[in-house]
């Protein structure tokens, strides 16, 4: 009777600790580090939605390990957690994939729009090179101003591409590259103006 | 055996009524509507323009799926309540709500995007010609391009529908612009100031009275209104439209600064056909002894660069070019005017050149447009 009542003890300990499920802390801590991965690789700016979504889905599995937690040991079930932070890791190398893929292009549209727009102010400035020194340099004193003007512009297109703020440098590279080609014309019809330079005199 | 097959009969359509009774957990239509909210959202561009909202919803919605997912295979009685339905409901009509608040302000931003850079174009545009008309375009030196970049960047940026980056770069563009018209007020604030103008019409009274107590010739040169005036005997007798220098409305500091010179000067020189490349000269003191004085000054208290030279070769004269609109400090007639005006000089001529002789000046009206301009920015 004794061995009877302890072999059933025995086994009913045995089912217990079997019972007791524990949270998959490992696979929660790798898809953390996943968001993080992918909050890295721009997601946040470049997958902005799906970035969210990706917030949305470790805010789930943090609620329901906080959930199964508070469950009495017997009845906690992490296959559901198990199951988002699996998800959560797959999304999360997708979205990086998506996110970086993103980023490089705007930044290859942010420096090709950089360079068409250095280029402008490269052919703006030989222009004005090639203006009168002489009393007719008069006619292109003020457009030479606005050729300083944006050669110091094209540093900031720099410091946004240094920020990676792609969007705000293509957006000046182009401003930059338009307002070039404004001045070149005008430098142009100056020089139709004026004809040939003239030796500097004092003044 | 009737009883059993009746039995098996009543069984079985029991059966058939109790799986045609349960109902899915979740209706499939509110999971679609709900993706098309999620849609909608995104086309809304509400992860960029109303990151937080957006958020709120895609929490809800993600644990809601996922909590779908797990109770797929769920059938319930249609009497039964569900709790994950009712959720999603909440979560619809909640974000339906959100989808259209969006929608408003979306709107609402687009329209105040347009109108501002719209307005901050044309505020532009305005200044940018009232500088022009009083030469300010050297003396705002990068700011012009500076402001320039801010603008079209503000029209891009709302272009893209970027409206908080538009009205970001847009702000940026009013505070460059005031900078501006603040500078211009601050440079040349003197054709304003009704102490330097009372002292400029003192030194062309002088001039003109002078031109009548010697029974001679005598110019006054007004910079703001860009005219020469020729007096005979104390009598106006011809006045002509003036070109100046690039940076004509400055104060003359430096050789190369482009600024036409204020003083009493006197013709030093005529230079007839074959003398001078500009047709016609007549050649002026500058730099006389004020000039000199006021030079040094600035050297000693460090306002000008010691490797800096005082200029020279001022003179008035005809056009080389008459496409040409500016000079390098010389004040320039057209050719006929400049033949009349050789003609009605001799050397010795004083020529006074002054800011201006009115208070309603060119440089004061434009100024005083600009501040009001200013604050409407």
């Amino acid at each position: 009777m004794l061995r009877t009542a302890s072999l059933v003890s025995l086994a009913l300990t045995l089912i217990m600790i079997a019972g007791c499920a524990e949270p998959p802390t490992q696979e929660i801590q790798e898809a953390e580090k996943a968001l993080k991965d992918a909050q890295e690789s721009g997601a946040a700016t470049y997958s902005a939605e799906e970035y969210a979504k990706l917030e949305g889905t470790l805010t789930t599995l943090r609620k329901e390990v906080t959930d199964q937690d508070g469950k009495f040991s017997l009845f906690r079930d992490y296959g559901k957690a198990q199951q988002l932070s699996a998800s959560a890791k797959a999304d999360s190398e997708r979205i990086k994939t998506a996110a970086t893929l993103k980023k490089e292009e705007a930044k290859a549209a942010a420096l090709q729009a950089q360079q068409v727009a250095e280029e402008a102010v490269k052919a703006t400035q030989d222009l004005v090179a090639k203006a009168p020194v002489g009393k007719d340099r008069a006619a292109v004193e003020a457009i030479r101003n606005d050729v300083d003007g944006l050669k110091s512009l094209l540093k900031q297109v720099q410091v946004s591409i240094d920020k990676e703020d792609y969007p705000a440098a293509q957006t000046q590279a182009k401003a930059i590259h338009d307002m070039s080609q404004g001045v070149s014309t005008e430098i142009q019809n100056a020089l139709a103006k004026v004809g040939k330079g003239r030796p500097a005199r004092k003044r | 055996m009737a009883l059993d097959q009746t039995h098996t009969t009543l069984a079985v359509i029991l059966c058939v009524l109790c799986l045609a009774g349960c109902v899915q957990a979740v209706p499939p239509d509110l999971l679609v509507a709900l993706e098309a909210i999620d849609q909608d959202l995104i086309a809304l561009r509400a992860p960029e323009a109303a990151p937080e909202e957006y958020r709120q919803f895609v929490r809800q919605w993600v644990a809601l799926k996922a909590r779908v997912q797990l109770d797929d295979d769920l059938i319930r009685w249609p009497w039964e309540a569900s709790d994950l339905e009712n959720e999603l409901r909440r979560l619809y009509i909640t974000s339906e709500r959100t989808v259209s608040q969006l929608h408003e302000r979306q709107a609402s931003q687009h329209r105040t995007a347009q109108a501002t850079v719209a307005r901050l174009e044309e505020q532009l545009h305005a200044i940018t010609s009232r500088v022009e008309a009083i030469d300010g375009r050297i003396l705002l030196g990068e700011r012009v391009v500076q402001t320039d970049l801010l603008v079209k960047q503000a029209r891009s940026f709302f272009e893209q529908k970027d409206f908080q980056r538009a009205m970001h770069a847009a702000e940026k563009a009013d505070h460059a612009l005031k900078a501006q018209t603040a500078l211009l007020s601050q440079e040349l604030g003197r054709y304003a100031d009704e102490n330097r103008i009372a002292y400029w019409q003192t030194m062309a009274r002088q001039t003109i009275e002078w031109s009548r107590i010697h029974q001679s010739t005598a110019i006054v040169v007004s910079k703001a209104d860009r005219e020469l005036i020729l007096y005979k005997s104390g009598r106006r007798v011809l006045s002509y439209p003036v070109r100046l220098g690039f940076n004509g409305m400055l104060e003359k500091q430096v050789q190369g600064d482009g600024a036409t010179p204020e003083g009493r000067y006197r013709v030093t020189d005529k230079r007839g056909q074959g003398q001078t490349q500009f047709y016609r000269a007549l050649a002026l003191d500058y730099p006389n002894a004020e000039d000199r004085r006021r030079f040094n000054y600035a050297k000693k208290s460090g306002r000008i660069s010691p490797a800096k030279g005082i200029g020279g070769q001022i003179e008035i004269h005809g056009a080389d070019n008459e496409l040409l609109a500016r000079t390098l400090g010389c004040i320039m007639l057209d050719n006929p005017n400049m033949a009349m005006l050789f003609e009605g000089v001799s050397v010795g001529t004083p020529v006074t050149i002054v800011g201006a002789l009115t208070r309603e000046n060119a440089v004061a009206l434009a100024l005083s447009e600009l501040a009001q301009r200013r604050n409407q920015i």
